[in-house]
């Protein structure tokens, strides 16, 4: 069970639960103000109903032309709160309000291509590969995963305003592109 | 020369701001202001070059040039804004843009401007002036919409009187009603006016608007209009329409709680706390009851084990059943609660779910607990595992006083070891970044050592508590929750540096610092060495302050820029929260511990004395927020003890704002006493804004008064030996006070010197001070008409203080442990220095002879002998007990108290032994440190 509302500035005091987490970052006032101020109506948190915070999305919607789309900047779980499907739940609600307030063709966002368990569960959730970032997270350097740690898939679903599905492709996996390329 | 000409060589200027080389930007203006002498726009940016460069005196004087020749220039203004908020005067700015637009009111940039500087001051009816004006002239509705934002928050300020906060809001809806376009066209301009007919009470007209077609749409996706939405309804009493409203969206599959809990809040909307319920009642709420639980079963049905909602919403409901007396069957909680532990057992998040429900008591509790303890405990899935550890911590949790002994509850320990190391074999495989599946029954053990060295008071078990949570982290580096623990057990074994070492694993940044620097900040002060010159934890306190600029110099630009979007349901939140951290209670403690930290490592003078108290000044004002976050320990102790956070306290000590307000009090008069500048000296050398009137009826009594406050509810936040010092420096003062303000040079004599200072380093005379002519007592040491007061003994709190510590010291010397033991030694340093500080004013022999002060001074001497003879027997105490670290007898008993740990061949002899010496060398370098500071600091003071 989980409480969904909205992000509010004042969760940033109580969200250690989930950014002491490595796979989480903290990052500074400006970035999620940046957000806040702009689509507060794509950024929503979980809790429980003790308070607790179990997890957050943050995202946005941007492009021009066919090209306008929801973007899922941040989306993350506190590890207590795993496998319980709360991904799914955020996701849901993030594709709900591209499609409803903001009128998308289709929502996005960027995984490690190393990260299997990641990219199957966004697959199930109706998402495909649509292209591979060059070097997208290449602050870490290359690691153990090789290319596929550095390397960013960018991942689509489409919304119901795609009517001919125009925002995905079938090999997407084979176009690859610099990060330079992509906002 | 032609304006592109001029463009062109202001360009450059520009670039050197922009990339941070503020010197050359200086030289450049320099240049360009020999050719154009009055030009403006160059005077602003030199002045922004100097502002950014600390050289504030210089900058001042440009500033006022620029300001009184009324610019209107948009790059002047531009330039202006920035210097003006870097010297902190918002006043001067919204000044600035008022009479620009005045003078171009056509200029809509200029009144956004203008507005925008209000909105900065925080002046919301001057905002809300502008944008009225501007709403008429531009015609925009934005223009309306920001009107009524200002409007509501005014009637949101503290000091807003009920009747005026009425008035406001009816005024905010008039606005609303005079709109040209309706309040749907936006789902934020939605929310504002939904905002203000709630807090109107006008329900059946934000009905009309819910209920349309729109307002269903906008309700739909928006969070936040939803939510007054539901606020609405529950105020107008519509429980049971809310209720079938989140029955159909539960049928719709939206699985939101919220929605459950609206559907459990109508079920039970029969009672009320107002009327005893009749029987019509109770059958009504039957029969509720049974349609709840259809709804729920059907859910908890569908869903399976992908969603807990529906089967916990049942739980929720049995339990409500029961409050009410409405339950039909008294088996149904337990089944239920076994039944969601069958189906949820294997997440981490049960126990969470469970603990509401198990106030158990008889034979229920009974069957819970046999149906805890029949949990197999089988290692061969991670499922399996996380069910085992879900049982323990339900069982833990309900241990029952009589359970906690030291024999049990160190079978318990060894207990959960035992698992432990049996379900680290699932981990095997994972990488280091992941968490161990195991890691929970590592913090059950920390969890059940710390209570175990509570109701024993022995420290062996904060020795084995430590060895198995380093094990812990060996095997799961990424682990936080055995860092946090490990963190607070080093601070209370006395070994600073180790804590250190694992907060900084944690990797804190921008706002976790103002929630978790407490961790290693709270009374810092006790382990610093600053006084040796090491200054690492002054600069972590430095760090930790980072994000406080940050807030000033960035929040503000985002509530403007909520505007501009039109994101009003963001404006309240945004200022609310600059508030909360600007005003942080974690903030004033560290830069108390900061200043503790300082005077024992800087040469105490009066500019540190002036400096420090100008600063205390502000704060003291200030109405702290409390954002530390204490919920991020993991606690797993039985419900009738401490939780480990108050557990692991050091000291034991809860400290927040009492003990913050007893230390300003204590430094600001101490240093108000031995600083020459008064209230009137001060009002003419501050520059910037002066903090807005605090609604606090204490805040608003005289300093002077204010500072002698003593509540007893604050004292309690303090340990004993900290309530000496505050006693001590109290009574010093008290004795001292008619001395300093008779020696004190008056407030002409001080702003003399004062602009002599400022006139050398700038070659302008300090503005707004006027210096009356020579009346022959200028020099400050000149002869008084008056006599001095009479000379008094010195108090008895103030003679005996060092005697009582130094006896405190060797008696309770074998019982303290190592952080208390620095404790004491760090406080009779503090009181040394306080001493120091109040009597530094009549060293100059002169002044003793000019005020005859010569038999006032003599009664120093003996209190200092005392002081001095206290701190050398302090640090060689601290200096002895250093050296027992290096005799391996010592490290033995780190050895024999974790023997059943070395003896597990996963942990083995050596990592123990490891963790001991590093312990020993972290007490050893901390105890050296602090031994060797107050000695150095007795021989720089002892004159």
């Amino acid at each position: 069970m989980s409480i969904v509302r909205p992000f509010s500035a004042s969760d940033l005091f109580r969200f250690n639960n989930i950014n002491l987490d490595i796979w989480t970052e903290t990052y500074g006032i400006a970035f999620y103000f940046t957000y806040l101020s702009r689509w507060p109506d794509l950024c929503a948190v979980q809790e429980d109903p003790n308070g607790r915070l179990m997890g957050y999305v943050i995202g946005k919607a941007e492009g021009q032309g066919l090209e306008w789309h929801g973007h899922v900047t941040a989306l993350t779980v506190a590890p207590e709160y795993r496998r319980l499907g709360l991904a799914r739940k955020m996701m849901d609600f993030l594709e709900l309000v591209s499609d409803d307030i903001y009128k998308a063709f289709f929502v996005d966002l960027y995984v490690r291509c190393a990260n299997n368990i990641a990219i199957e569960m966004y697959e199930r959730m109706g998402y495909s590969v649509y292209r591979r970032v060059k070097e997208y997270y290449g602050t870490l350097g290359v690691g153990k995963g090789g290319r596929d740690e550095e390397d960013a898939f960018d991942m689509r679903k489409p919304l119901s305003r795609d009517k001919d599905k125009r925002s995905i492709r079938e090999n997407g996996r084979d176009f690859i592109v610099n990060a330079q390329s992509v906002s | 020369m032609s304006a592109a000409a001029l463009d062109r060589q202001i360009r450059p200027i520009y670039d050197a701001l922009d990339t941070g080389s503020n010197k050359s930007a200086i030289v450049a203006c320099n240049k360009l202001l020999k050719k154009y002498p009055k030009n403006d726009l160059i005077k602003a940016l030199k002045a922004l070059a100097l502002v950014r460069s600390q050289k504030v005196e210089e900058s001042l004087v440009l500033c006022d040039e620029v300001l009184e020749s009324k610019p209107t220039n948009d790059g002047v203004l531009t330039a202006m804004m920035h210097v003006l908020r870097g010297l902190g005067r918002q006043k001067d700015m919204v000044a600035m843009f008022e009479d620009a637009f005045k003078q171009q009111p056509n200029n809509e940039e200029l009144g956004t401007q203008t507005f925008f500087a209000n909105v900065r001051a925080t002046n919301w009816k001057a905002a809300q002036q502008i944008a009225t004006k501007m709403h008429k002239q531009f015609q925009e509705s934005r223009y309306l919409y920001w009107t009524v934002i200002c409007v509501i928050l005014q009637a949101k300020e503290p000091g807003t009187s009920s009747d005026m906060r009425s008035l406001l809001f009816r005024l905010a809806h008039r606005l609303l009603e005079s709109s040209a376009t309706p309040s749907y066209l936006s789902s934020e301009r939605f929310c504002l006016h939904l905002t203000v007919l709630r807090e109107l009470g006008m329900y059946e007209e934000a009905e009309k608007l819910l209920d349309g077609e729109i307002g269903k749409i906008i309700c739909s996706a928006s969070l936040v209009c939803n939510q007054i939405r539901r606020d609405i309804w529950k105020l107008q009493g519509r429980a049971l329409d809310e209720g079938k409203l989140a029955e159909s969206k539960i049928l719709e599959k939206n699985r939101n709680w919220l929605e459950f809990l609206v559907v459990l809040d109508a079920t039970f909307s029969y009672f009320t706390l107002e009327n005893d319920p009749t029987d019509e009642d109770r059958t009504d709420c039957l029969d509720a009851v049974k349609k709840a639980e259809k709804l729920f079963s059907e859910v908890a049905e569908e869903d399976g084990f992908r969603d807990r909602s529906g089967h916990l919403a049942l739980l929720e409901l049995e339990n409500r059943a029961r409050k009410y007396a409405v339950s039909c069957d008294s088996n149904r909680l337990l089944a239920l609660m076994q039944q969601y532990f069958g189906n949820f057992g294997d997440k981490a998040c049960c126990y969470e779910d469970l603990k509401p429900y198990v106030a158990l008591s008889g034979e229920e509790f009974e069957k819970w607990s046999v149906f805890l303890a029949s949990v197999p405990t089988t290692f061969t899935t991670t499922e399996e595992l996380r069910r085992l550890i879900n049982a323990l911590k339900l069982t833990r949790y309900t241990l029952s006083t009589s359970d906690i002994t030291i024999e049990a509850e160190s079978e318990r320990a060894a207990l959960y070891t035992k698992y432990y190391l049996a379900g680290l074999k699932l981990g095997l495989n994972l990488p280091s970044s992941e968490l161990q599946p195991a890691d929970d029954l590592a913090i059950l053990t920390g969890n059940s050592y710390v209570l175990l060295w509570k109701i024993s008071n022995n420290e062996i078990y904060l020795f084995r508590a430590i060895s198995l949570l380093e094990f812990a982290l060996i095997k799961s580096p990424q682990s936080f929750q055995s860092r946090l623990i490990l963190i607070r057990l080093y601070r209370l074994l006395g070994a600073p540096s180790m804590a250190l070492e694992h907060y900084r694993a944690l990797r804190i940044k921008q706002i976790q610092h103002d929630t978790l620097s407490h961790l290693v900040l709270t009374r810092a002060s006790t382990f610093s060495l600053s006084s040796t010159g090491d200054l690492t934890l002054a600069s972590e306190c430095l760090e930790a302050t980072q994000i406080y600029l940050s807030n000033s110099q960035e929040t503000g630009d985002y509530i403007v820029r909520a505007f501009t979007t039109e994101k009003y349901s963001q404006i309240p939140e945004f200022i609310y929260f600059e508030e909360q951290l600007e005003n942080s209670l974690q903030r004033d403690m560290v830069k108390i511990e900061h200043l503790r930290m300082r005077l024992t490592h800087e040469l105490i003078s009066s500019d540190i004395i002036d400096m420090e108290l100008i600063e205390l000044k502000f704060i003291f004002d200030r109405t702290h927020h409390d954002n530390r976050d204490f919920q991020i320990l993991p606690d797993y102790q039985p419900q009738g003890v401490e939780t480990l956070n108050d557990q692991t306290l050091l000291f034991q000590k809860s400290s927040g704002n009492g003990w913050l307000a007893t230390f300003l009090r204590l430094y600001i008069r101490i240093l108000q006493q031995a600083s020459d500048l008064d209230d009137a000296v001060e009002e003419k050398l501050l520059i910037g804004d002066r903090p807005k009137q605090n609604a606090d009826p204490e805040k608003q009594l005289p300093l002077k008064d204010r500072l002698l406050i003593r509540h007893e509810v604050e004292l309690a936040e303090l340990t004993a030996d900290e309530l000496l010092l505050v006693d001590f420096a109290h009574a010093l003062a008290d004795w001292l006070e008619s001395f300093h303000n008779y020696t004190r040079p008056p407030p002409h004599v001080v702003l003399a010197e004062a602009a002599r200072q400022t006139e050398l380093k700038t070659g302008h005379p300090l503005k707004g001070v006027e210096i009356p002519p020579a009346d022959g007592f200028s020099n400050g040491n000149g002869k008084k008409n008056e006599e001095p007061p009479p000379i008094r003994e010195p108090p008895e709190l103030v003679v005996k203080y060092f005697s009582t510590m130094k006896s405190r010291l060797s008696e309770a010397l074998d019982e303290l442990s190592i952080a208390e033991l620095l404790h004491l030694a760090t406080l009779a340093q503090e009181a040394f220095l306080i001493f120091t500080i109040e009597t530094l004013r009549f060293k100059p022999a002169s002044v003793v002879k000019v005020n005859k002060l010569g038999s006032l001074v003599a009664n120093f001497k003996n209190i200092k002998a005392d002081a001095l003879a206290l701190l050398k027997e302090a640090s060689a105490i601290l200096l002895e007990i250093s050296e027992r670290f290096d005799v391996s007898g010592s490290r033995k008993a780190f050895m024999d108290a974790c023997s059943q740990l070395t003896e597990i061949e996963e942990i083995g002899y050596e990592f123990v032994s490891s963790i001991g010496k590093k312990m020993y060398d972290s007490r050893k370098k901390v105890l050296e440190g602090v031994g060797k500071g107050i000695t150095k600091l007795s021989t720089t003071y002892s004159a």
